[in-house]
């Protein structure tokens, strides 16, 4: 390969050349040259742009364009300017904000069970036991089931005479209300949520504690570290970027929560799992405003950003310290 | 190859993205003469039907199209979606211009259609009916019209109506065959049926309303038809339901729930949607539901040796009529930019055809759309059909104008707070209709 590309290259040289006069040289930093290596190399990575331009990139771009206007994909007037309408009536609306507060209750009161459990599960299957495949292959099931058939079984394991209040009257407590109750609704949906991310979760622990070297383990031993100390002070350590990645990763997955309030509670009771990603939908698909629900979305979109970074840069910041 | 600058690249990549963006933008063209329904030639015919019953697929794809498909010699592709995708599917697809030739929804949805000129108008296809067929439809097609023209052919009547188990009005002392006639007596009837456990608990409901989102404001415009008031005034351009009607059907709405002699229980909960073997009256966790008539015809054919009965709807106390949520139930409409209209309006006039209707109105068990029905056998041998015709006068829709989603479900947000007790009936329907009021401002 190396060899070809010197040959090219000196092949092209020479043909410079000999017929086609050189480009006079551009003043001040010099002008990169494209040459058919390059193309070729264009070539191969054209699929991976064009899928990344037509399927992220555009619509982005397009859902960006559509929050400055006023449209119904009923209508056939199109997309209407309207310039920064969109976002100052949102900033006023009483039911963005409050969606917002929901969808902010629903990360903090999901992500870390997610990641403590996740981190211990992670801790208990990296050592050797028998049926430990089993134990894993189970742990992530939920992960690969979709977030919608799962949220259909919990439907029915909330229901008024489903599993959950079978259980509970079998051991001689009353039903519960799991998930028309105002003060229990939110909760449930973490549960569920919660029981769906374990898996993924602990399975890039996992895989961030087998990156740590063993000989790390046995100076820990030799120094006289017990279990805790070799997990606080060799373990977590070692699993500082993996955490990174899994806490960014699940803020901004639980920050555009939807396919599970959709199924579960369709916001209600009250409003009261109303996030933001749902009020999006209903504005955008109930209502047929689709420049309001894309100003939604980029305010939401906005602060997931933020809150990522800011979790990143925190975490991060303190190994850099 | 000669070299070429990276302004050149440069160029030659945007022109692509311009080209891509371009090609997009055409696919999601909403152009007036895309037409391109998934149907491309004259004997090919896309329909989606509302729902998600199987036994309506069944027989709509087995027995009804091959039916249709043998005698036009046209090719069928039916797709049932569920009510809760079809608008956002149907407004993805009139966008991109692939919206099928012939589509089901809901009454309510009509307004939004004609405002954005997406339904073909079809008084010149109904005028081509029999005299006879016309009169036999009139009740269902009236409930149908927008601005005094046909939209769309309802398929089947629905309407919302008072459903007991009789051996629980004996026990409680109540005479089965002589149901309550007032919404007061409803409630009195309702406090008998009601039991308690030790703690003051409800343990069986004497009275289920529909409670969740969207039956909540049905359960309520139930209320305030039957209390003498309406949601919208007649042009659909104002709420009208901050009344003293308004506030006694509210009020009584309220009282089923909340307080001391409560009688109801599960607020929120969507009984009416779950299947069969969970329905309340069947589970003994309600002696009195409202149910539609598809629900009470399931009732009644998987527990025959049930004694069930219905309550014509019921009044307030001083109102001369009762009224119940209903009226034109689902229908099929017409694609404007449908290149099959012909063959479309063929479609929808088999679907009425008795020959055929009357195997499709048993298998869903809903109420007929022909007042003829009354003397086929399938409503003869239902033990409730023949109350839910009976009653078919006295059902009230839901305003048919445009932005009507958003109208109602601001309204049964407030519905929801008052229910819960947040807010006051008054302070509900003041605040509710203030922003209905602007809603359907947009309308013009």
């Amino acid at each position: 390969m190396a060899d070809d590309t010197v040959a090219l290259t000196t092949a092209r040289r020479a043909g410079a050349g000999a017929g086609t006069p050189a480009p006079a040289p551009a003043p001040g930093r010099p002008r990169k040259r494209w040459t058919r290596l390059n193309w070729i190399g264009l070539g191969f990575a054209m699929p991976a742009i064009a899928y990344i331009g037509i399927f992220s990139i555009i619509p982005v771009v397009y859902g960006l364009v559509l929050s400055f206007t006023s449209y119904s994909p009923l209508s056939r007037s199109g997309p209407v300017f309207n310039g920064v309408s969109n976002y100052a009536h949102i900033f006023e609306d009483g039911d963005f904000w409050k969606s917002l507060w929901v969808t902010a209750r629903y990360v903090l009161q999901v992500l870390p069970p997610t990641v403590v459990i996740a981190l211990l599960l992670a801790v208990l299957v990296s050592r050797p036991f028998r049926g430990v495949g089993f134990v894993r292959s189970a742990l992530y099931i939920p992960q690969i089931v979709s977030l919608t058939a799962v949220s259909m079984i919990w439907l029915w394991l909330y229901s008024q005479n489903g599993f959950v209040n079978e259980v509970l009257n079998a051991v001689g407590l009353s039903d519960q209300h799991w998930l028309i109750s105002q003060s229990a609704a939110l909760n449930a949906a973490s549960v569920m949520r919660i029981w769906k991310a374990l898996g993924s979760n602990m399975v890039l622990l996992m895989a961030g504690m087998q990156s740590i070297p063993k000989d790390l383990y046995e100076a820990a031993r030799v120094d006289g570290a017990n279990g805790w100390q070799q997990f606080r002070h060799v373990t977590l350590p070692g699993l500082r970027s993996m955490l990174v990645y899994v806490v960014a990763m699940d803020i901004i997955f639980l920050a555009q929560g939807f396919a599970e309030i959709y199924v579960l509670t369709q916001g209600g009771p009250l409003g009261s799992t109303t996030t933001a990603n749902y009020l999006i939908y209903q504005q955008a698909f109930q209502y047929n405003q689709l420049g309001s629900a894309s100003s939604m979305a980029f305010v939401l979109f906005a602060l997931i950003a933020g809150v990522s970074l800011l979790s990143m840069r925190g975490m991060l910041g303190r190994r850099s310290s | 190859m000669g070299v070429i600058s990276r302004r050149k690249v440069a160029a030659a990549s945007i022109g692509m993205l311009a080209a891509a963006v371009l090609a997009l933008t055409g696919c999601s063209s909403n152009s007036s003469t895309s037409g391109d329904t998934a149907s491309g030639s004259s004997k090919h015919l896309t329909v989606w039907f509302p729902g998600n019953d199987p036994n309506e697929s069944k027989y709509v794809e087995q027995t009804m199209v091959p039916k249709f498909e043998r005698e036009t010699g046209a090719k069928v592709d039916v797709t049932f979606v569920d009510y809760t995708n079809l608008s956002p599917k149907l407004n993805a697809a009139f966008a991109a211009g692939s919206a099928p030739d012939v589509f089901g929804h809901g009454a309510a949805a009509v307004a939004d259609f004609v405002k954005n000129d997406r339904i073909e108008p079809l008084d010149s296809d109904v005028e081509k009916l029999s005299a006879s067929d016309r009169k036999d439809l009139a009740n269902a097609l009236a409930g149908a019209k927008v601005d005094g023209k046909q939209y769309m052919i309802p398929l089947q009547m629905q309407g919302w109506l008072l459903m007991y188990n009789k051996k629980d009005f004996t026990e409680a002392g109540l005479d089965p065959n002589a149901p309550p006639t007032t919404w007061e007596a409803v409630k009195s009837d309702a406090e008998k049926l009601t039991k308690r456990d030790s703690s003051g608990k409800i343990t069986r409901s004497g009275l289920l309303l529909q409670t969740e989102a969207t039956g909540r404001q049905q359960s309520f415009a139930t209320l305030i038809a039957s209390a003498g008031g309406s949601q919208l005034n007649k042009k659909g351009t104002k709420a009208t339901f901050d009344s003293a009607a308004g506030e006694k059907a509210l009020q009584y709405f309220v009282s089923l729930y909340q307080g001391p002699d409560a009688v109801a229980t599960n607020l929120g909960q969507d009984y009416l949607n779950e299947p069969t073997a969970q329905q309340p009256l069947v589970t003994g966790d309600a002696a009195m539901t409202i149910q539609t008539a598809q629900g009470a015809s399931k009732i009644a054919a998987a527990y025959p040796n049930g004694d069930w009965g219905v309550v014509q709807p019921p009044k307030f106390a001083g109102q001369s009529e009762g009224y119940a949520f209903g009226g034109s139930g689902p229908g099929m409409m017409i694609n404007k930019d449908s290149k099959n209209k012909t063959l479309a309006w063929k479609f929808i006039e088999f679907m009425i055809d008795p020959a055929n209707y009357n195997g499709y109105i048993k298998t869903i068990g809903g109420v007929p759309n022909r007042s003829s029905a009354l003397s086929t056998a399938y409503v003869k041998n239902s033990p409730v059909l023949g109350a839910w015709l009976k009653a078919s006068s006295q059902w009230v829709p839901n305003p048919n104008v445009p932005n009507w989603v958003q109208a109602r479900d601001t309204l049964d947000k407030y519905l929801e707070q008052a229910l819960n007790k947040v807010v006051t009936p008054k302070q509900a329907l003041k605040q509710a209709a203030s922003e209905v009021d602007g809603i359907l401002s947009a309308n013009g």
